[in-house]
């Protein structure tokens, strides 16, 4: 265990590829944050109505960037998974964490972005296009506020901007001419964004193509990838909740309470359901929350199970009853007794869970009852791109891949600390 | 000893017939706890109250709650969920219709599954290749993390899109009437082909894993080494004395995994268009055709409770000893 490449150098080594890829947005992004504490010192109402999700969340994910090299180089004595070999699934989950805490500075597109349907919809990746923008009127004096939104909507990104312009291909003679699918747009040189006379035109790269309203798919998969994650990790800290505690009352109490655990637990594995989940969704309508707490409240029955035999074997071992007589309420004979000793087991079945709920949340957003189209989810990503199959499979392949990618990374980790804790199964 | 298996038999089907009597209650509650009723499809603002009034009568809804519930279960436990909405037909009837081709088609992927697994598990381990092992082991883990839904789109992408080797939905060709019998089982048999690897792949790849690592296990134990100590042909050992001894976690597995079969025939009915159960379920809960959910999401249930206590009988069947196991 001693050579080879581990953990930590992984993790330095994708933020040093974020740090040289995505300099400039990571200042910007400071820039953004430094301008907004110097309104805030100036103008305190004004700067408080700024405080958006999307501002708060790209700034904690500046921050946060810049604090995880030191704080995991002070700390890599303590954390000893740091220093675990490196294999594919590691590697691929450290890589959905990145997505997860950093998706602004991935990816600095707003994924909900489109304009210039004709010239954007459908473009198959690696494919790139010209890109004009409008001078915005520019007045004598703004104020600070005025030059704080605007600076924010520079950085930021708002999902729609009039002022960019697509085009496939640009002729610039005394005036400046642009195409779009055949229709060619006459336009004054002047009004555009200029340097030393001449107007600047950018080349705008879709690393993986546009779907059919023109979004760039690289961003929304980097979205996706967040909500994804973010159902997950929720329905499983509610079934983590649900499971620990009914499994220790079932447990530790036995007897009548025991039994009657026992058949609910038996009355929810009976049901079916994936029918009673799309039953009460398309009930009660589907929303982010709702999802995660169906999810939550259909994944706990394993857990009750693991949890309840394992107090039960515990309940009879000398350090329990000693903590017993010495007083321990019965969250701290939970948190402080149990929990230690049956984490490892626990932490196999929450990975499991983990990429069921993960794969759970697809079929939903598949079937169209998942978190809709304002938060593009991988499953509702391959939902949409079915209907285009002919023509873009870059929006099938790609959320594809990432939901494989995950389940195989997921499956295959839980597999592994199964393996390192059930030695019967050890050749 | 056997008092105490038909005792223990009936207490199991009695706590199944107290599992689905819950499903339906739960059923009751959450329908009733949804917002809006069945009468918003025929009440509107232009009729007067008195009107909107006899419908809710018609519909009983003026009732206590409790007569409600009382006739609901009564109901659906003689058979009679009402009249669909959609089909204008008897819930029976429709869910019915539907129903017979998930059975067919859940059937024929089940044991499909089963054999695929067994045959690659039993392959795997005469061969005795570290490699191959590991190899079809991280295949299968592979296998098992593709969603279906991504797989069948794939499957359609590859197979009918660039190739056109296959159709891309339903069951039946154009020409599907004109066609002798015979001909007509192969015309629905060719149809089948992609979902029934899209419904299988997961499946097999589950099995062949629990398969796998129970005869591992078994293959370590000392009766084993015994027989191979007193000379006894490998194929022998392998067929009479490990493959026994290792499907019994299996069909424990089974009862469970034919709960997964039925919600798996849900999502490859939807991308491949096919007349089954989960596409009528899906298609009624977003038309909101109430009584027909209703009759699809019992039906599911009380399938996946016969399978269950059907796998608890089987269990008994190969191993008395497991009597115990049955009412943990």
């Amino acid at each position: 265990m001693k050579s080879g490449i581990k953990i930590i150098h992984w993790i330095v080594f994708l933020w040093l590829c974020l740090v040289i890829l995505r300099f400039e947005v990571v200042i910007d992004y400071l820039s953004l944050i430094f301008s907004y504490f110097g309104l805030l010192n100036h103008d305190a109402s004004s700067a408080l109505a700024f405080l958006n999700f999307s501002f708060v969340d790209a700034s904690l994910s500046v921050i946060l960037f810049l604090l995880i090299i030191p704080t995991l180089i002070i700390f890599r004595n303590k954390l000893q998974f740091l220093a675990t070999r490196i294999n594919f699934s590691f590697a691929f989950i450290i890589v959905l964490g990145f997505v997860f805490l950093f998706a602004p500075i991935i990816s600095n597109e707003n994924p909900d972005f489109s304009k210039n349907l004709s010239v954007t919809k459908l473009l198959s990746p690696f494919s790139s296009i010209k890109q004009l923008e409008l001078k915005s009127e520019r007045g004598k004096k703004l104020a600070d506020e005025e030059l704080f939104r605007k600076k924010s909507e520079e950085i930021m990104k708002p999902s729609f901007n009039d002022n960019i312009i697509f085009a496939d291909s640009v002729r610039v003679s005394e005036k400046v001419t642009y195409y779009q699918k055949n229709e060619a747009y006459e336009i004054d040189g002047e009004s555009l964004i200029n340097k030393a006379g001449m107007p600047v035109i950018k080349e705008k790269f879709f690393l993986l193509g546009t779907d059919e309203y023109g979004r760039d798919l690289f961003a929304r998969l980097i979205y996706g990838t967040r909500i994804s994650l973010t159902v997950g990790i929720g329905a499983v800290v509610l079934s983590f909740i649900i499971g620990i505690i009914l499994g220790f009352i079932a447990g530790y109490s036995g007897g009548i309470i025991d039994i009657l655990l026992n058949r609910f637990t038996e009355i929810f594995l009976a049901f079916p359901v994936i029918y009673l989940v799309v039953l009460i969704l398309a009930l009660f309508g589907s929303s982010i929350f709702s999802i995660i707490f169906v999810l939550g409240i259909s994944g706990w029955m394993s857990l009750f199970k693991l949890v309840k035999s394992e107090v039960i074997s515990i309940k009879q071992k000398d350090f329990f009853s000693t903590a017993e007589l010495v007083g321990l309420n019965k969250s701290q004979l939970l948190f402080r007794e149990i929990l230690p000793v049956i984490i490892a087991p626990v932490l196999v079945n929450l990975v499991f869970l983990f990429s069921n709920v993960v794969l759970a949340e697809a079929a939903l957003s598949y079937l169209g009852l998942g978190t809709g189209n304002t938060y593009p989810s991988w499953g509702s990503m391959i939902s949409s791109g079915q209907e285009y199959i002919t023509k873009a499979w870059w929006l099938i392949a790609f959320p594809g891949l990432g939901l494989i990618l995950t389940l195989f990374a997921f499956n295959s980790s839980g597999r592994m600390l199964g393996l390192v804790l059930n030695p019967r199964l050890k050749k | 000893m056997k008092s105490d298996i038909v005792k223990t038999l009936l207490t199991r089907l009695l706590s199944s017939i107290l599992t689905l009597l819950l499903l339906v209650s739960f059923l009751f509650i959450i329908i009733r706890l949804s917002p809006g009723d069945p009468t918003d499809k025929y009440i509107s603002a232009k009729l007067g109250s008195e009107l909107s009034e006899r419908i809710a009568e018609k519909f009983s809804l003026n009732q206590p709650v409790t007569d409600q519930y009382l006739s609901f279960v009564a109901n659906v436990f003689r058979g009679d969920m009402g009249v669909s909405y959609n089909y204008r037909l008897p819930v029976f009837e429709v869910v019915w219709e539907y129903f017979s081709f998930t059975l067919v088609f859940a059937s024929i992927s089940f044991i499909f599954q089963m054999s695929l697994s067994i045959w690659l598990a039993l392959w795997v381990i005469k061969k005795r290749n570290k490699w191959l092992d590991n190899i079809v082991t991280n295949t299968s883990l592979f296998v098992y993390s593709i969603p279906a839904f991504v797989l069948g789109v794939t499957l359609i992408y590859i197979f009918s899109v660039h190739l056109d080797l296959f159709p891309i939905s339903g069951l039946k060709s154009l020409d599907h009437d004109g066609l002798s019998f015979f001909s007509q089982i192969l015309d629905q048999l060719y149809h089948l082909i992609l979902p029934l690897i899209t419904l299988s792949a997961g499946g097999v790849a589950l099995f062949y894993k629990y398969i796998k690592e129970s005869m591992d296990e078994i293959e370590n134990q000392t009766f084993i080494l015994n027989l191979r100590a007193s000379g006894l042909d490998e194929d022998i050992i392998l067929r009479k004395h490990i493959l026994p001894n290792a499907i019994r976690p299996l069909i424990s597995v089974a009862g469970v995994e034919l709960g997964i079969i039925l919600g798996g025939t849900l999502i490859t009915e939807v991308i491949f268009s096919l007349p089954g159960m989960g596409r009528l379920a899906i298609d009624s809960i977003l038309s909101r055709d109430y009584p027909l959910v209703i009759g699809c999401v019992f039906t599911a249930g009380a399938v996946m409770i016969l399978a269950s206590f059907l796998a608890d009988l089987v269990k008994l069947k190969i191993d008395k000893r497991m009597i115990k196991g049955i009412l943990n």
